[in-house]
């Protein structure tokens, strides 16, 4: 199966100057765990996920310890959420982002995902504008027997 | 790929009864009416349109504003229909249009129509943002319903602007002050929406006289083709070349949902225009697409079959002085 046959057509993305607090208004309304970053042509030039923000909004030493159980209370990360809450969201992206293109095969993107541990993928046509997504449970819901 | 517009999509119900009481203003404390069957599925006028496409395999992106548990259910519904979408999302609750089809009379149905989310201005310019992005991509543009709360009535006029200087066709299926106000722009098609008014701005559409007269005055300002209903199974396309009556010969007791069929008329019009066909093949195509949809429970005929079968009943005639 190609990745035009699984992917979720939403083309539900930000662009890079959208603010910290839309982006997570929009992953809570879009139910997506992360979106598609786009230029002012519409081509991915990045990806922001949950642990994006949550990256951008702890202390960085939490992210070495890999562990949030260091931190005083929940209020830190509160009050740091407000201070970023208009940054763009370029700021806190992740630039180099995995894609696949509509005919790649399923295997192909099943590989990818557990590689290297993605939700999902976004789908670009040839010139790098968005089509659509692959997330895992679109993989696991049209290859289920 | 064609893009449609629904700024104000909704979440269609409908219920079909056996029976409406005549009146509501009984004695009774309540009225109980049972549902003989109900359904569910997006919609919008230009969303219909993309549903229509994407069952016909055309490629479609619908565009607009989704709020709330409702507007999730209509993503998930466009979705599951392989319709590709970019809407921007807004507080509030997207609307519901409930439609009550009694049998018999199923011609004069009962509708409530909700108004939907007001729509903030950061909103607006998001969508912009994108519509631009969109037309890069776009064969065709469809600008059809009507305009949520927030909008401006010109708002569909900047949109056939952006369009026309990206060189994309449009199609305009509205009605009242927004169509008045985008028909200077010159879209390439023009529908109006007349299901709650007679009329074309100041003109009126009652008769055979005043719909030419408003289609050639929508020609002036560069419409390429005015399409405007007659009657159910009549409508009369105005054009530079001449002006046409298109008529369908089936039987209006065959008719069993009209929700639907003005938007199955300008997705039928699209496929054949991205198929190559001329204007008026295309237009035949969208009547039978039309009378097809008029003639199923379901909102829109997706049936290819049921369609082909209904273009020997359209008939095309030019009219005199045309």
């Amino acid at each position: 199966m190609k990745a035009h046959e699984l992917m979720r057509r939403d083309l539900t993305a930000v662009d890079l100057d959208t603010p910290v607090t839309r982006v997570i208004y929009l992953m809570d309304q879009s139910g997506l765990t992360s979106l598609p970053v786009v230029d002012e042509e519409g081509r991915v030039v990045g990806i922001v996920s949950e642990r994006d923000l949550i990256r951008a909004a702890l202390p960085g030493y939490l992210d070495m310890l890999q562990s949030a159980s260091f931190l005083p209370s929940v209020n830190q990360l509160a009050r740091r959420l407000g201070e970023i809450a208009h940054e763009p969201i370029a700021k806190f992206m992740t630039r180099e982002v995995v894609t696949v293109r509509p005919d790649d095969g399923d295997f192909h993107i099943a590989d990818i995902m557990i590689r290297k541990g993605l939700k999902q993928i976004p789908v670009v046509d040839a010139d790098g504008h968005l089509v659509g997504v692959v997330r895992r449970i679109d993989l696991l819901h049209r290859l289920k027997p | 790929m064609i893009l449609t517009v629904t700024l104000n999509p909704t979440l269609d119900k409908f219920y079909w009864v056996d029976h409406l009481p005549l009146s509501l203003e009984r004695v009774e404390e309540e009225i109980v009416i049972r549902a003989l069957k109900s359904s569910t599925s997006a919609g919008g006028k230009g969303i219909n349109v993309s549903i229509f496409l994407a069952a016909h395999g055309v490629d479609t992106v619908a565009m607009g504003f989704l709020a709330g548990h409702t507007g999730q259910i209509i993503l998930r519904d466009l979705l599951s229909r392989d319709v590709t979408a970019n809407f921007v999302w807004i507080e509030g609750e997207s609307r519901t249009n409930v439609t009550i089809l009694e049998q018999g009379k199923e011609y004069h149905p009962v509708r409530i129509h909700e108004e939907g989310p007001e729509v903030p201005h950061p909103a607006v310019d998001v969508f912009l943002r994108k519509y631009e992005r969109m037309l890069a991509r776009a064969g065709y543009v469809v600008l059809a319903g009507a305009l949520p709360p927030g909008i401006p009535d010109d708002f569909y006029r900047t949109l056939v602007q952006s369009a026309k200087l990206r060189g994309v066709p449009t199609v305009l299926h509205t009605g009242g002050d927004p169509l008045v106000e985008a028909v200077q722009e010159g879209p390439y098609l023009v529908k109006p929406d007349v299901r709650e008014e007679l009329r074309f701005g100041d003109m009126p559409l009652r008769t055979e006289e005043e719909i030419i007269r408003a289609g050639r005055r929508a020609v002036e300002c560069g419409v390429k083709a005015c399409l405007i209903s007659h009657h159910v199974t009549g409508d009369i396309l105005i054009t530079s070349d001449g002006v046409w009556e298109l008529e369908a010969k089936v039987p209006l007791t065959t008719f069993k949902n009209l929700v639907g069929a003005d938007d199955a008329l300008v997705g039928g019009i699209l496929v054949e225009l991205t198929r190559g066909a001329a204007l008026l093949d295309a237009v035949k195509y969208g009547m039978a697409a039309a009378v097809a949809t008029a003639e199923v429970e379901e909102k829109l005929c997706l049936d290819k079959a049921a369609i082909e079968r209904e273009l020997d009943h359209v008939v095309i005639r030019p009219k005199g002085g045309g």
